[in-house]
C-alpha cells in the first residue's frame, strides 16, 4: 500500500508539483530558485542559506527594499528564530540549529510551510511591497504602527540623566509634532491642487485624476519606466499568487511527506530563561487602569443602587415589567459594546490604506468611503483619547496634590486655568 | 539626577517616540518635495548641461541674454506670466471670481483641433466643450509623441498656445530653447511654452502602457481579495489544516504565543478606554425619569462587571506570559498604540478609494489623524512616566530645595503636558 502511494505521489509530482513550487517561487519576495526546495526536502546544506534569508525576508518587520543593507547571517538567524517562536511556532528543532546559517534546510522549509499554512502570508508579502499608484492615507493607525520597524539601536551609555533632560526631550517631542501637523497641512494642500488640476485625467473615471505618484511619471519619464517596471513585476507575482492558489494543494501533499520523513521533533522549544520585562511591565500598566476603572465605577455604581433600592421598596407588577424590559435592553447594549473590541469588532471601523480621490460635493455616493464618515470616527476617538489624557494627569495631580499636603510651610500655585 | 534605571527606561521610550515621529517627518517631506516639484514649472528630469552660446532667439527683454536663465528667473517669469494672463482673462470677462477651475476645464474643453499627431482625441472632462470654442477661438494645442528610449507610447504635451502668446508671454518669454527641452525636446522649433500642472495639467493623459498596466494590477489584485473558492481549494484549505496539526503534535500546546498575547493585551487596553468612555457619557448624561435613572444604574453595574472580566482574562495572560516564558513585545516593537480599527483581520488587499470633497475636508481628517496618533503617543509616555517619577517624588526623603524642584518638574510633565509650571512659595510665617 504503501509503495502504491508513492507511486501515486510520484506520479503527481511529474507535472503538478513542480508548477506549484516554482508558481510558490515567483510570488516570493526574491524570487527564490523551485530548486531550493527540493534540496530542502532532503535536508541538503547547501539550501539552507537561501531559505534563511527568505524566512529572514519574511518575517522581518521592514519589507527589505533590496537596497537596505540585510544584516549578517547571524542576525538573521536569530532573527527568525525569535521571531518565530513569538509567533507560537511548535518544533523546538529549528531553535537548535547552528546560526550561521549553514545547515537545516528541511527545517527551515518546515517553518515556512508553517507559516503559509497558517494565514495568508503571501497575499500580506505582496500588500507590505504593493506599489503605491495613488495618493493614500491609511484611516487607521494599524499601518504607522507597523511601519517605523526596529528603532537604530541606540548606544545607552548616558547613565543618569536629570529631570531637566526629560523635560527637554518632551519639549522637543512637542515641537516635532507642530511641525508634522504644519507639514500635513501643506501636504494636504498641495495635493488638493494637483487633483483638482488634473480632473478628467484619469482613465479609470471612478479616480478620476491623477494622482501624485501618476503626474510625476509624467512629469519624469525615467521614473516612470521605474514605475512601470515595478508595476509589471507586481503584476507578474500577483499571477503566480494567483496561480499558487490553484495549485498548492499537491504542495501540501509533498509536505506531508516531508514532515513525514523528519525524525520526531524530541522535545520541547528549550530558550533561555529569561524575565518578560517589557511584557510584564506593559501587562501591569493595562492592569492598573483597569483596577482603578474598576473601582471608579464600584464607586458611581453602589450608591445609586442603595438609592435605588430604598425608593422602590413596594412598586407593582407593571413596574416589573418595565424593569425586565430595561434590564434587557442594557444587556444588549453591553454586548455590542463588548464586541466592538472582541475579535475584529463589531463595529465596522473603516480600516487599511485607501486611496485619496476628489469628488465633488454632488457627486458623493459611489463606491468608495466619504471622508466625513472618517472624519467622525476619528473625531470620537480624538474625544477619547483625550479624557484618557486628562484623566491620568488628574489622577497624578491628586497624587502629587496628597504628597505636597504633607509638607507644611508652602503654599502650591497651580499654572493658571486650572 | 534621576536612578539609572529609571532614566535608562524613560530615555528609551522617549527616544522611541522621537523617533517615531522622525520617521513620519521623513516621510512627509519626502512626499512634500514631489509634489512641490510637480507644482512648479516642470522642468527635465537631469538639467541640461549649460549652453555656452545663447540660441537663435535670443530674449532681449529678460536683462540677461547672455545665460541660460536661473530657475528663480524662470519662477519670476512664470510669475509675470500668469498676473499677466490673469489680466488678459479678466478683461475678457471669462473667470468669474471663484470659478477658476471650471475656466481651466474649459479651456481643455476648447482644444477642438489638434495640430499634428493627435490623433486620438483628448481626453476632456465632458462639460461645455462645445460652449467653450465658441466663447474663445482654438488654441494650437499640439500633442506630440516623445520616442523617449524604451518608453515609446510616453507623451508629453508640447502646447503651442499662441493665444497666450499674444497675449503677452512672449515677452516673458525665457531664453534660448530652454523651455523646449523642457517639455518636448522634439519639438524644440515649436517653443511652447513653459508647462505648469495648474495651467496644462488637464491635458495630460497617461500612457497607453502604464494605463494597461495599471487596469491588470487591479484586476489583479481584486481576484486576490475576492472570496470565492473552489474544490481544489477547499481541499487546500483542509490539507494545510492537517499539515498544521501535524506539526503541533509532539508538543504540549499550552496555548498562547507571545503574539497572541500582544494582540489580546491590545484588545483589552481597548475595552479599557471604550468602557471609560461609555462610563463617561453615563455620568454626565441626567436621567429625564426613574426609568432612565434605573437603567443608567444597570448600564453602571454592567460596566463594573466588564471591567472584572477584562482583569481576569489580563490575569490568565500574565499567568501565561510567566509560566511559558513567552515575550511579547521584544526589543524594537511599540506596545504603545492599540490598533482600534480590529486591523489585520482583512481580506482585502487592494487600497479602496477614500472620497473627499474640498482641501479643508482632507486637512481636517489628516490632522485629526495625527492629533489621535500625537494623543496615543502622549498617553502611552504618561502612563510611563507616572510609573517611573511618582514614586520617585514620594520616596525620596529630604524634602529640600532639590526635593521641590523634582516636584515641580513632575507636576509640569505629568499634570501640564509639560506646558506650564507651578508655583511653590514658601510660607514664612510671620514672627
Amino acid at each position: 500500500m504503501g509503495r502504491r502511494r508513492r507511486r501515486v505521489d510520484r506520479a503527481d509530482a511529474a507535472g503538478a508539483l513542480p508548477a506549484a513550487i516554482a508558481a510558490l517561487s515567483r510570488t516570493l519576495p526574491g524570487g527564490p530558485s523551485p530548486e531550493t526546495f527540493r534540496r530542502a526536502k532532503f535536508d541538503r546544506p547547501e539550501a539552507a542559506p537561501a531559505l534563511w534569508r527568505l524566512l529572514f525576508c519574511v518575517l522581518s518587520p521592514v519589507p527589505a527594499d533590496g537596497a537596505a543593507a540585510s544584516p549578517a547571517p547571524v542576525a538573521q538567524a536569530r532573527l527568525v528564530k525569535s521571531e518565530l517562536r513569538s509567533q507560537g511556532y511548535p518544533r523546538g528543532s529549528l531553535a537548535r540549529l547552528p546560526e550561521d546559517g549553514s545547515q537545516g534546510s528541511r527545517e527551515l522549509l518546515l517553518a515556512l510551510s508553517w507559516l503559509l499554512a497558517r494565514g495568508p502570508l503571501l497575499e500580506q508579502l505582496l500588500a507590505q511591497t504593493r506599489v503605491r499608484l495613488g495618493d493614500e492615507m491609511p484611516v487607521c493607525e494599524c499601518e504607522a504602527l507597523a511601519s517605523p520597524g526596529p528603532p537604530a539601536p541606540h548606544v545607552e551609555a548616558d547613565g543618569c540623566v536629570d529631570v531637566r533632560h526629560l523635560q527637554w526631550l518632551m519639549g522637543k517631542l512637542r515641537f516635532r509634532w507642530r511641525n508634522l501637523i504644519a507639514s500635513q497641512q501643506e501636504q494636504c494642500a498641495l495635493l488638493g491642487k494637483i487633483h483638482s488640476y488634473t480632473r478628467g485625467c484619469h482613465s479609470d473615471h471612478s479616480l478620476g485624476h491623477l494622482s501624485v505618484a501618476e503626474a510625476e511619471l509624467l512629469r519624469d519619464p525615467e521614473g516612470g519606466r521605474q514605475l512601470l517596471q515595478r508595476l509589471e513585476s507586481e503584476n507578474a507575482r500577483l499571477e503566480a499568487a494567483l496561480e499558487w492558489r490553484r495549485r498548492e494543494l499537491v504542495f501540501w501533499q509533498w509536505m506531508d511527506t516531508v514532515l513525514g520523513a523528519c525524525p520526531p521533533d524530541a522535545s520541547q522549544p528549550t530558550f533561555l530563561p529569561r524575565i518578560p520585562a517589557r511584557g510584564a511591565s506593559e501587562l501591569e500598566l493595562v492592569a492598573q487602569e483597569l483596577q482603578a476603572l474598576q473601582e471608579e465605577l464600584r464607586k458611581a455604581a453602589e450608591p445609586r443602587r442603595a438609592a435605588w433600592e430604598a425608593r422602590v421598596g413596594g412598586w407593582g407588577p407593571e413596574w416589573k415589567a418595565a424593569q425586565r424590559a430595561s434590564e434587557e435592553a442594557v444587556r444588549q447594549e453591553l454586548a455590542a459594546l463588548q464586541r466592538s473590541w472582541e475579535h475584529g469588532g463589531g463595529l465596522a471601523q473603516p480600516h487599511g490604506p485607501h486611496r485619496l480621490v476628489r469628488s465633488e460635493a454632488g457627486m458623493l455616493g459611489g463606491p468608495g468611503l466619504p471622508a466625513a464618515k472618517v472624519i467622525t470616527v476619528l473625531r470620537s476617538r480624538k474625544a477619547c483619547l483625550e479624557v484618557a489624557l486628562r484623566q491620568l494627569q488628574g489622577q497624578c495631580r491628586q497624587e502629587l496634590a496628597r504628597l505636597a499636603g504633607a509638607l507644611p510651610g508652602f503654599i502650591w500655585i497651580p499654572p493658571p486655568g486650572r | 539626577m534621576l536612578p539609572a534605571g529609571c532614566s535608562r527606561r524613560l530615555l528609551a521610550e522617549l527616544r522611541d517616540a522621537l523617533d517615531a515621529c522622525a520617521e513620519r517627518q521623513r516621510q512627509l517631506e519626502r512626499s512634500l518635495r514631489v509634489s512641490r516639484r510637480l507644482l512648479r514649472v516642470w522642468e527635465p528630469a537631469e538639467p541640461p548641461a549649460p549652453e555656452p552660446t545663447p540660441g537663435p532667439k535670443t530674449n532681449e527683454e529678460a536683462g540677461s541674454p547672455a545665460r541660460t536663465p536661473s530657475p528663480q528667473d524662470l519662477k519670476e517669469l512664470e510669475l509675470l506670466t500668469q498676473a499677466l494672463e490673469k489680466a488678459v482673462q479678466v478683461r475678457k470677462g471669462l473667470s468669474k471670481t471663484g470659478e477658476r477651475d471650471r475656466a481651466s476645464s474649459l479651456k481643455s474643453g476648447s482644444v477642438a483641433s489638434p495640430a499634428t499627431t493627435a490623433s486620438a482625441p483628448l481626453h476632456t472632462s465632458g462639460r461645455g466643450g462645445s460652449q467653450a470654442s465658441e466663447t474663445k477661438p482654438p488654441r494650437g494645442i499640439r500633442r506630440t509623441t516623445v520616442p523617449a528610449k524604451g518608453f515609446p507610447e510616453h507623451r508629453l504635451l508640447s502646447v503651442g498656445d499662441r493665444t497666450c502668446m499674444g497675449r503677452g508671454a512672449r515677452a516673458a518669454k525665457p531664453g534660448p530653447g530652454l523651455r523646449d527641452q523642457q517639455i518636448a525636446p522634439s519639438a524644440a522649433s515649436q517653443s511652447p511654452e513653459a508647462f505648469t500642472l495648474k495651467e496644462k495639467g488637464i491635458l495630460l493623459q497617461l500612457p497607453m502602457a502604464f494605463r494597461k498596466a495599471a487596469s491588470q494590477n487591479s484586476r489583479l489584485w481584486a481576484q486576490l481579495s475576492s472570496t470565492e473558492t473552489g474544490d481544489s481549494m477547499d481541499a487546500a484549505i483542509t490539507a494545510k489544516t492537517q499539515f498544521l496539526h501535524k506539526m503541533q503534535s509532539g508538543w504540549p500546546g499550552s496555548g498562547l504565543s507571545a503574539a497572541e498575547v500582544e494582540r489580546e493585551v491590545g484588545r483589552l487596553r481597548k475595552a479599557c478606554s471604550l468602557l471609560r468612555l461609555r462610563m463617561g457619557e453615563e455620568l454626565t448624561a441626567d436621567p429625564k425619569d426613574w426609568m432612565q435613572e434605573y437603567r443608567c444604574l444597570l448600564t453602571l453595574e454592567g460596566l463594573q462587571a466588564i471591567a472584572g472580566q477584562c482583569l481576569h482574562r489580563l490575569q490568565e495572560l500574565h499567568a501565561a506570559v510567566m509560566g511559558q516564558q513567552l515575550v511579547p513585545w521584544p526589543e524594537g516593537r511599540l506596545p504603545s498604540a492599540p490598533s482600534f480599527c480590529g486591523g489585520g483581520t482583512d481580506t482585502i488587499w487592494s487600497p479602496q478609494l477614500l472620497l473627499y470633497s474640498s482641501t479643508q475636508e482632507l486637512q481636517t481628517l489628516a490632522s485629526l489623524r495625527l492629533w489621535v496618533a500625537m494623543l496615543d503617543q502622549q498617553i502611552h509616555l504618561e502612563k510611563v512616566l507616572m510609573a517611573e517619577l511618582l514614586p520617585l517624588v514620594s520616596t525620596q526623603k529630604p524634602r529640600g530645595p532639590r526635593w521641590l524642584a523634582l516636584c515641580r518638574a513632575v507636576h509640569s510633565l505629568l499634570c501640564e503636558g509639560g506646558e506650564h509650571f507651578l508655583t511653590i512659595l514658601r510660607d514664612t510665617p510671620a514672627n
